[in-house]
C-alpha cells in the first residue's frame, strides 16, 4: 500500500521565558489605571494576580508591537524597545529573526505566516540574492489545495550509473553502486557540534530515525545504550587512517574525512562496508570543484561539502551558492555529476536555503547548527551561558523540537516546490532555470539606467 | 471614541467635498503625537519655572496658567539633539538640568528596512495635513538597498511659472480600441483586499476616496459588501479562483473585473484566509462554512492556456460588456510572457504584483523567495511589448513595494502606466505594520479585522479623510516632479528610464 510520507508535530515551547523581540518596560509613572490592558489584545499588559490594584510586569514576549499600549498610556509609563537579549541573537547570516522563526518552527512545527509583505533587505549575500521562480499558467501540480500531497520531497544518495550493460542472455553485468533513499532532502551531523549532551544526541537520534533520515555521528562517539532499530539511521564518520575503528553494524552510509590519503581510505571502507553508501566530507577550500573532479573520478559516491556557519568557503570569501553552482558545473563539464549525490552543510540559517541549495546543485542538505538552534541555541559564539546544557534537555524535547523544525521546514520546500511546479525534489537538482538570480535581473532591468549594472 | 487625548480634542470629521480635492482638512491623530525620533524627559527637579516653555519656539514645553506643573513634553514638535546649538536650547538653559533629550527607543521598535520609521511617520503625517513632502526628502526611500531604494531622480531645480492645475495626472486605463473611455485622476488605484481581510468600515473608506478622487479601488476576492454599492461606479471587483462571493450582479456592476490569477507576496500559492477571520459575517458573505480556512488555490483549474484565459475574459465580457478586464498576475521570469498572452486574450489591464508587496497572510519564505521584484518586471515587460508593437493597446498597471510618491514615479519612469496601491493606505488609515494582519482579531488598530470591537476603533469619514489627504500631498508632489522635467502630463513620464539613476555600484548586501 502506498505509504504517505507524512511528519507528526508537537507543540514544545522552549522555556517558561522565552525571548521576545520586544522588551515593554513600565516606569514608576504608571497610576494602575489599567488603560493599557483595555488597550492590548495580546495580553501583554495583565493586573496583578496577587493584588489586582496594581499592574503586572509586562509579558513582553506576547508583545506584537503595535504600539496601542504606548499611546493610550495617559501618563507615558510604557515603553516598547527592540529587546537587548533579542538583538544579541545569532551572528552574520544567523540574524536575531533566523534565530528566532527557528525558535517558533520548532516550537509549533509550522511553517511561520504573517501578514503585511516582506519587511527585510531587497538582496542578501549567497542564496539571499536568488529568487525561485513560479510559474503563471501552467501547473504540473494542481491538485488538491495546492497539489502538496503529490509532491514528492525524497531523493537518493550515492553513485549512479551512466548506462547498463547487459551480457548475451540479457543478464546484467553492470555492478550496481549501492543507494539509498531519504523522503527528505535534509539529512543531519552532530560531528561539528561541541557542547551537544547525551540526551539531546538520544532526542536526535531518535528523531533520523522517525523521518527516516541520517545523522551523521563519528565512529568512535559513544552510542546511548538500547538504541535498537534507531541505530539504522547512523552514519559514522571515519577519521583519517582510522577506517578500521569500532562503530555500528551495517551502516548504510559511512562517511569519511578528506585527507590526502583519501585513496586508501576509500578503499579500506569499500572492503569492509560493501553494500554502504561511501561519502567523503570535503572542508571547501580554493580548487574545489579540481578536487571533486578528482574524487569523483575516484570513485566516492557522496561529497559531503563542509562550508563554514556563514555559508562560505574556507579561506576564500566565496559564497555556498557561487561555490555549489561552479563545481556542479565542472562536474557536469566531466560528464561525472550523476556519478555522484551532492550534499551541502554549513551556513543553514533558514527553511529557503533548502531549496536554494538544491537548486545550486545539492542533492540534500545536512543540518548542524539549526540543530542546536532548535534545541534553544542563540548561535551566537559569545553567547555567555549556554541555554542547551544538558540538564535542561530531555530526550524527548530533543526529539519534538527537531521534528517540528524539520517538519516546518519541509512544509516550507513543499510551498517553494508547489509555486515553482516541481512535482519532485530529485528534479529540483541544479534546476537554475527555475531560479532568478540578483545579478541578471539588476543587468536586464537596469543596463540601460544610467549607473546601472 | 475618547474625547480627547494629550490636548488634542477628537473633533468631528467634516464629510469629503467634491472632486477637486484642492482643500483639505487636518486629521490629528493621537499616535503622531507620541512619536518622534527624540523623547524629551523631565525629571523631579523640575520647579516649573516655566523658562523652557518661554524659549522653545516649537512648543515642546507647556504649562497651563495655575498648575503647579508643567505638562508632559510634546516631544513629537523637538527637533532634537541639533537644537543645542541654538540659544533657546532647553536643556541648556534649565536651571535645575532636569531636561533630557536622548533618542527614543520606541521609534527605533518600529518599521523595517523596507518601511523604514521614518517613513512611516512621513505617510502619517502626509495622511494627517495633506501637505506634500520634498522629492528629495530622505524619507521617500526605503533602507533595503535594492531596486527603488537605490533609484534616483536626478531632480533639476525648480523653475518659475508652476501651476500645479495645469499638470495633469490622470491616466487612461483601456488603451484598446473600443470599450469605454475610463480615466482615473491619480496614476494610482487602490489594491484588491477583501472582506475578510479589512473590516467593512476600511473597504468603506477606501472606495469613498477612490470616488472622490475619481479613482478606483477593488473588492479583493471575498464578495462585495452592500455598503460599497454607492460607490460601485468606482469599485474593481475581483474573481479569483476560489469564486468565494462571486456573482453575477456583482460582475454586471463593476466597470472593471479583475482575474486574479496571483498575488506578489505569495506567488504560485493562492489566497489563504485563516480560520479566524473567516467570521459568520464573512463567511456568509463567501457562501463557506464559519472559522475554517478558506483557500483560493493557484491557480485557475480552468486555466491551462491562452485559450482558456480568453474563454474566462468572454465568459465576463457576456456577463457585463462594459466592462474593462484587469488580470492581476505576479512576476516570474518569463512575466513578458504572460503579459502579452494576456492581451491577445482581451484584457485591457494587466496587473504585475511584484514579491515584495503587501499581504493579509502569506507564508514567510513566499514573500521574499518566489518570484521577483516588481522593479525587474516592469522594464521587462514595458520593453517586450514595446517589440511587440502592442504597448499602445494595453495598460500596465503594477504593485508590490511601492511606498512613497517617488517610489510611484519610478515604477511609471520604469514603464508603467500606473501603479496599486495597498500597503502605503493602510499606513495612511493609522497602521504601524506590526504584520499581525492574519492572526485571531486581525488588526490591533482596528483596520485589517473583522472583529466587531476592534472595528469601531476607527470611523469611516475619518479614514478616508486620511487617505485622501494622503493622496492629495502625492499628487502635488507628482506635479511638481513633472513640473521640475518640464512635463505637463504624468504620461508623457513612462518609460522614461534616461531621466533615473541608480544611485550606487550594484553589489551584495548584508542582510
Amino acid at each position: 500500500m502506498y505509504h504517505h510520507y507524512h511528519i507528526d508535530k508537537k507543540e514544545l515551547p522552549l522555556g517558561p521565558n522565552p525571548v521576545g523581540k520586544m522588551l515593554v518596560t513600565r516606569s514608576a509613572a504608571c497610576m494602575n489605571c489599567g488603560r493599557c490592558t483595555l488597550a492590548c489584545v495580546y495580553k501583554v499588559h495583565e493586573r496583578s494576580p496577587v493584588d489586582p490594584r496594581v499592574m503586572w510586569e509586562p509579558h513582553s514576549h506576547l508583545c506584537k508591537n503595535c504600539l496601542k499600549c504606548v499611546e493610550n498610556c495617559p501618563q507615558r509609563a510604557l515603553e516598547v524597545r527592540i529587546s537587548p537579549v533579542y538583538s544579541n541573537l545569532g551572528e552574520g547570516i544567523w540574524t536575531p529573526t533566523r534565530v528566532t522563526t527557528m525558535w517558533n518552527e520548532s516550537q509549533t512545527g509550522k511553517l511561520p505566516v504573517f501578514g503585511a509583505g516582506y519587511r527585510g533587505m531587497f538582496v542578501g549575500p549567497g542564496y539571499d540574492s536568488m529568487w525561485t521562480d513560479m510559474s503563471e499558467i501552467v501547473r504540473p501540480t494542481r491538485d488538491g489545495i495546492h497539489g502538496r500531497e503529490y509532491i514528492s520531497t525524497t531523493v537518493d544518495l550515492g553513485a549512479r550509473v551512466d548506462h547498463l550493460e547487459f551480457g548475451p542472455s540479457g543478464q546484467l553485468l553492470t555492478a550496481m553502486p549501492p543507494i539509498v533513499q531519504v523522503p527528505l532532502p535534509i539529512l543531519m551531523d552532530v560531528s561539528r557540534l561541541t557542547d551537544l549532551g547525551t540526551k539531546a544526541l538520544e532526542g536526535l537520534i531518535k528523531a533520523a530515525s522517525t523521518l527516516g533520515t541520517f545523522l551523521f555521528i563519528p565512529a568512535e562517539a559513544k552510542l546511548p545504550a538500547g538504541l535498537g532499530e534507531a541505530e539504522g539511521c547512523l552514519a559514522p564518520v571515519f577519521s583519517s587512517g582510522k577506517t578500521a575503528a569500532p562503530t555500528v553494524a551495517a551502516p548504510k552510509i559511512v562517511e569519511f574525512e578528506m585527507s590526502p590519503r583519501w585513496k586508501e581510505d576509500l578503499a579500506a571502507l569499500r572492503s569492509r562496508f560493501p553494500g554502504a553508501v561511501i561519502a567523503v566530507r570535503v572542508p571547501v577550500s580554493k580548487g574545489i570543484e579540481e578536487l571533486a573532479v578528482d574524487l569523483v573520478s575516484g570513485g566516492v559516491d557522496v561529497l559531503h561539502l563542509l562550508y563554514d556557519e556563514q555559508g562560505k568557503e574556507q579561506g576564500t570569501d566565496r559564497l555556498a551558492r557561487d561555490s555549489l553552482l561552479a563545481i556542479n558545473k565542472a562536474l557536469a563539464q566531466k560528464s561525472l555529476r550523476e556519478a555522484v549525490s551532492i550534499l551541502a552543510a554549513g551556513g543553514l540559517a533558514a527553511a529557503e536555503h533548502v531549496p536554494k541549495s538544491i537548486i545550486c546543485g545539492a542533492d540534500a542538505v545536512v543540518l548542524e547548527r539549526a540543530l542546536k538552534v532548535a534545541l534553544g541555541c542563540h548561535a551566537n559564539a559569545s553567547c555567555p551561558v549556554c541555554p542547551m546544557t544538558d540538564d535542561k534537555i530531555d530526550r524527548e524535547f530533543a526529539y519534538w523540537r527537531t521534528i517540528n523544525m524539520i517538519g516546518a521546514w519541509r512544509d516550507q520546500l513543499l510551498e517553494v516546490m508547489g509555486a515553482m511546479g516541481v512535482r519532485e525534489a530529485r528534479r529540483l537538482r541544479g534546476e537554475i532555470g527555475r531560479a532568478i538570480f540578483y545579478e541578471d535581473a539588476e543587468r536586464d532591468a537596469f543596463a540601460n539606467i544610467q549607473g546601472g549594472a | 471614541m475618547v474625547d480627547a487625548v494629550n490636548g488634542i480634542k477628537n473633533e468631528a470629521i467634516p464629510p469629503l467635498g467634491g472632486a477637486e480635492c484642492e482643500d483639505f482638512v487636518q486629521v490629528p491623530s493621537r499616535i503622531l503625537q507620541r512619536m518622534n525620533r527624540y523623547t524629551v524627559t523631565r525629571t523631579d527637579n523640575c520647579i516649573a519655572c516655566g523658562l523652557c516653555a518661554a524659549l522653545c519656539p516649537t512648543g515642546v514645553h507647556r504649562r497651563i496658567e495655575g498648575h503647579v506643573r508643567m505638562l508632559h513634553p510634546a516631544e513629537a514638535r523637538c527637533i532634537g539633539p541639533t537644537c543645542a546649538a541654538n540659544d533657546y536650547y532647553c536643556v541648556k538653559n534649565c536651571p535645575t538640568q532636569a531636561l533630557t533629550i536622548a533618542p527614543n527607543p520606541i521609534f527605533n521598535s518600529m518599521g523595517d528596512p523596507r518601511w523604514t520609521p521614518d517613513m512611516i511617520l512621513a505617510t502619517w503625517s502626509q495622511a494627517e495635513t495633506g501637505q506634500p513632502i520634498p522629492l528629495d526628502h530622505y524619507t521617500q526611500t526605503g533602507n533595503c538597498g535594492g531596486g527603488f531604494d537605490r533609484i534616483k531622480f536626478p531632480l533639476p531645480p525648480m523653475r518659475g511659472n508652476f501651476e500645479p492645475e495645469e499638470i495633469s495626472t490622470a491616466i487612461d486605463l483601456n488603451h484598446r480600441k473600443k470599450g469605454p473611455r475610463v480615466r482615473i485622476n491619480l496614476p494610482v488605484y487602490g489594491g484588491g483586499m477583501s472582506f475578510g481581510s479589512i473590516s467593512k468600515r476600511t473597504m468603506s473608506a477606501r472606495a469613498m476616496t477612490a470616488t472622490e478622487w475619481n479613482t478606483f479601488t477593488c473588492t479583493g476576492e471575498g464578495g462585495y459588501p452592500d455598503v460599497l454599492v454607492p460607490y460601485k461606479d468606482h469599485v474593481i471587483t475581483q474573481i479569483a479562483t476560489g469564486l468565494f462571493g462571486v456573482r453575477e450582479e456583482t460582475i454586471q456592476r463593476a466597470p472593471i473585473v479583475e482575474f486574479k490569477y496571483a498575488q506578489g507576496a505569495k506567488p504560485g500559492l493562492g489566497g489563504h484566509l485563516l480560520y479566524e477571520k473567516n467570521t459568520p459575517e464573512v463567511a456568509k458573505m463567501r457562501e463557506a462554512v464559519p472559522y475554517t480556512s478558506l483557500f483560493s488555490p493557484f491557480p485557475f483549474h480552468s486555466v491551462y492556456s491562452v485559450e482558456d484565459h480568453q474563454k474566462h475574459l468572454d465568459w465576463i465580457h457576456s456577463v457585463n460588456p462594459r466592462a474593462l478586464l484587469s488580470v492581476k498576475v505576479s512576476t516570474p521570469n518569463d512575466v513578458e510572457m504572460v503579459a502579452v498572452g494576456s492581451y491577445y486574450a482581451g484584457a485591457n489591464i494587466i496587473h504585475l504584483d511584484g514579491g515584495y508587496g503587501g499581504t493579509g497572510a502569506a507564508p514567510e519564505i513566499a514573500k521574499k523567495n518566489i518570484a521577483q521584484p516588481i522593479e525587474y518586471a516592469i522594464p521587462k515587460v514595458h520593453r517586450f511589448l514595446e517589440n511587440e508593437g502592442v504597448r499602445e493597446d494595453l495598460t500596465l498597471i503594477a504593485s508590490g513595494g511601492m511606498r512613497t510618491a517617488m517610489d510611484i514615479a519610478k515604477a511609471i519612469a520604469l514603464g508603467a502606466d500606473g501603479v496599486v496601491i495597498g500597503t502605503a493606505e493602510m499606513v495612511a488609515m493609522g497602521c504601524v505594520r506590526c504584520g499581525n494582519c492574519e492572526s485571531g482579531r486581525g488588526c490591533p488598530r482596528g483596520i485589517a479585522t473583522t472583529d466587531k470591537e476592534l472595528e469601531l476603533l476607527n470611523e469611516i469619514p475619518t479614514q478616508a479623510r486620511r487617505l485622501s489627504n494622503l493622496y492629495r500631498s502625492w499628487q502635488m508632489q507628482w506635479k511638481e516632479l513633472l513640473h521640475r522635467l518640464e512635463m505637463t502630463d504624468i504620461r508623457e513620464l513612462r518609460g522614461r528610464t534616461d531621466l533615473l539613476r541608480y544611485d550606487g555600484v550594484p553589489g551584495r548586501m548584508t542582510l
